[in-house]
């Protein structure tokens, strides 16, 4: 079988990363996300966990069973054939995050995009956002696609400690901190929405493929 | 019931961590020395996966509510039991109302107490272990703290002998300070110089090193990839930052980020680098992922052997 674009590496003695291109773009993502559903049903032995990202997925296995060599074979397979049938995904869900925007970066957002503090807020809650993935920390939801008017590089220096269900920005995304944490976006706002609860079923309340609106609460 | 009487600065409920929920930000967590964790459970009689007490950043002392078996092992540590000493790796055993005191942690960093039955914690996500990050698994979501009592499993029907010991050839080279690497997912991208000066330097480690990663102080290394999008990291892979001063990702280490990983340190020896304390030195050395796998392979079956030796003893 052919595998033209597809790439596999090992990640330590634990984890295959497979790489699908070199170029982020939205179609790349989604066939990512679409391989990762179809390795996911296919339940391949040895396969513990799969962890999708924008220009790869990683596969975590049991090396006790497999051997780096076979399981990254397989995967390859399995990813090929994914690449060549139909796209899958989830169920796409419709989320409404309230925001207080008071957040301590917010001034500092108008000034440095030459928008006013009222123009921000209606910009960044006047769109609907897409759930690129979920990491970083548990339930972090990395959300596209931010106002070309409101992309910003990151903060020069992180902060050692945002507070959890801190709205942010940075780059062309946005995301709601889930937990407190130290982090290097622009904090605009913050939400009461519980983003992660372990014992809630599904833990994390965003998904892939989601939609966002962020609707402004005084 | 076990009872916290006098709380090191750091002790918490951990296993072998989150194995099936990366994909939701969930790091694999759990404890930072696994082989230790399995080999003091090995010898009490638990599954080698159990929850354990890790312990770390100086002295403390338990108190055991009924009679356990029990061992200590990773870091060394002076440790006694009902004013005898304990040994490291080994089946011990307390009567209820014993109090095991820890007087200082000599060399490593994290300590692990087993008791037979394990530490009767929920398990969130398929695991007990503790993410403070994040507030929830182990006891509470928290450190243990003097004063707390967390239940123990029952007790199983595997009765190792007392004064069973893991043989000490099996054991990692935790003074060894050699650390085998294979290379990591972006190590085609980094100039030949740099994956050279990762090998043939010594990294010490720095004061900024925690359960979720070891940063590393030597030569830093040429890097003009920047930030790349995010993938998938594990506890071992060694990324490079813009100032080319490699981390050590660990246990609680961000499911994905943006740095380019060079190298993943080998799953065998990752144990003698979470046991490096700040100011320590190690160096690494390339080897390849079959040898390393291999290498994994034998450490598990020694442990698994310990495991029945135990067992039968």
């Amino acid at each position: 079988m052919s595998h033209t674009q597809l790439r596999a590496h090992p990640l330590g003695d634990t984890a295959v990363t497979i790489t699908f291109g070199a170029d982020r773009s939205a179609e790349l993502l989604r066939q990512v996300h679409s391989a990762a559903h179809s390795l996911k049903a296919a339940n391949i032995l040895h396969v513990e966990d799969i962890v999708p990202a924008y220009l790869a997925l990683t596969v975590f296995y049991d090396p006790l069973g497999t051997s780096y060599e076979e399981i990254s074979r397989k995967l390859l397979d399995a990813c090929d054939r994914a690449m060549h049938s139909p796209p899958k995904a989830a169920p796409s869900r419709e989320h409404r995050i309230p925001v207080r925007y008071d957040g301590v970066d917010l001034e500092a957002v108008a000034i440095s995009t030459g928008l006013s503090v009222e123009e921000v807020v209606a910009r960044h809650s006047g769109r609907i956002y897409t759930v690129d993935l979920l990491g970083f920390v548990p339930g972090f939801a990395y959300l596209s696609e931010l106002d070309t008017a409101l992309q910003l590089p990151r903060r020069a220096q992180p902060r050692p400690r945002v507070a959890a269900g801190s709205v942010a920005i940075a780059a062309a995304q946005t995301a709601v901190y889930p937990l407190d944490t130290p982090g290097g976006w622009h904090i605009i706002g913050r939400t009461q929405t519980v983003m992660f609860d372990p014992t809630r079923d599904p833990p994390a309340l965003l998904a892939p493929g989601n939609t966002v609106r962020f609707e402004r609460v005084e | 019931m076990i009872t916290i009487t006098r709380a090191p600065p750091y002790l918490a409920v951990q296993d072998w961590g989150r194995q099936h929920s990366r994909s939701l930000g969930v790091p694999r967590g759990g404890a930072m020395d696994l082989f230790a964790l399995r080999t003091v459970n090995a010898v009490v009689g638990n599954s080698l996966d159990a929850s354990a007490l890790e312990w770390a950043l100086g002295g403390g002392a338990v108190r055991f509510d009924r009679d356990c078996l029990f061992a200590v092992g990773g870091a060394t540590a002076r440790a006694t039991a009902s004013g005898r000493d304990v040994a490291p790796f080994t089946t011990s055993f307390a009567r209820a109302g014993d109090e095991l005191i820890v007087e200082q942690i000599i060399t490593g960093r994290f300590l692990y107490l087993a008791c037979d039955g394990g530490i009767d914690v929920p398990a969130l996500l398929g695991s007990r272990s503790t993410y403070l990050p994040g507030r929830f698994g182990g006891y509470e979501g928290r450190m243990l703290k003097s004063g707390d009592s967390v239940p123990l499993g029952a007790q199983s029907t595997r009765h190792p002998a007392l004064g069973f010991h893991a043989a000490a050839d099996l054991m990692p080279r935790y003074d060894s300070g050699i650390v085998h690497v294979t290379p990591g997912t972006q190590e085609d991208l980094f100039d030949e110089s740099a994956i050279r000066t990762l090998t043939e330097s010594e990294y010490r480690i720095s004061s900024a090193s925690d359960r979720s990663g070891y940063k590393l102080e030597g030569p830093p290394l040429a890097n003009s990839l920047g930030t790349l999008p995010s993938e998938a990291g594990c506890p071992g892979a060694i990324q490079v930052p813009g100032d080319g001063l490699p981390i050590a990702l660990m246990a609680d280490a961000p499911t994905i980020g943006g740095y380019p990983k060079i190298a993943v340190v080998s799953e065998a020896d990752l144990p003698i680098l979470a046991q490096r304390r700040p100011g320590a030195s190690i160096r690494f050395q390339l080897i390849t992922i079959d040898q390393s796998q291999r290498a994994l392979r034998r450490r598990l079956s020694d442990i698994h052997a310990i495991s029945q030796h135990a067992s039968r003893s």
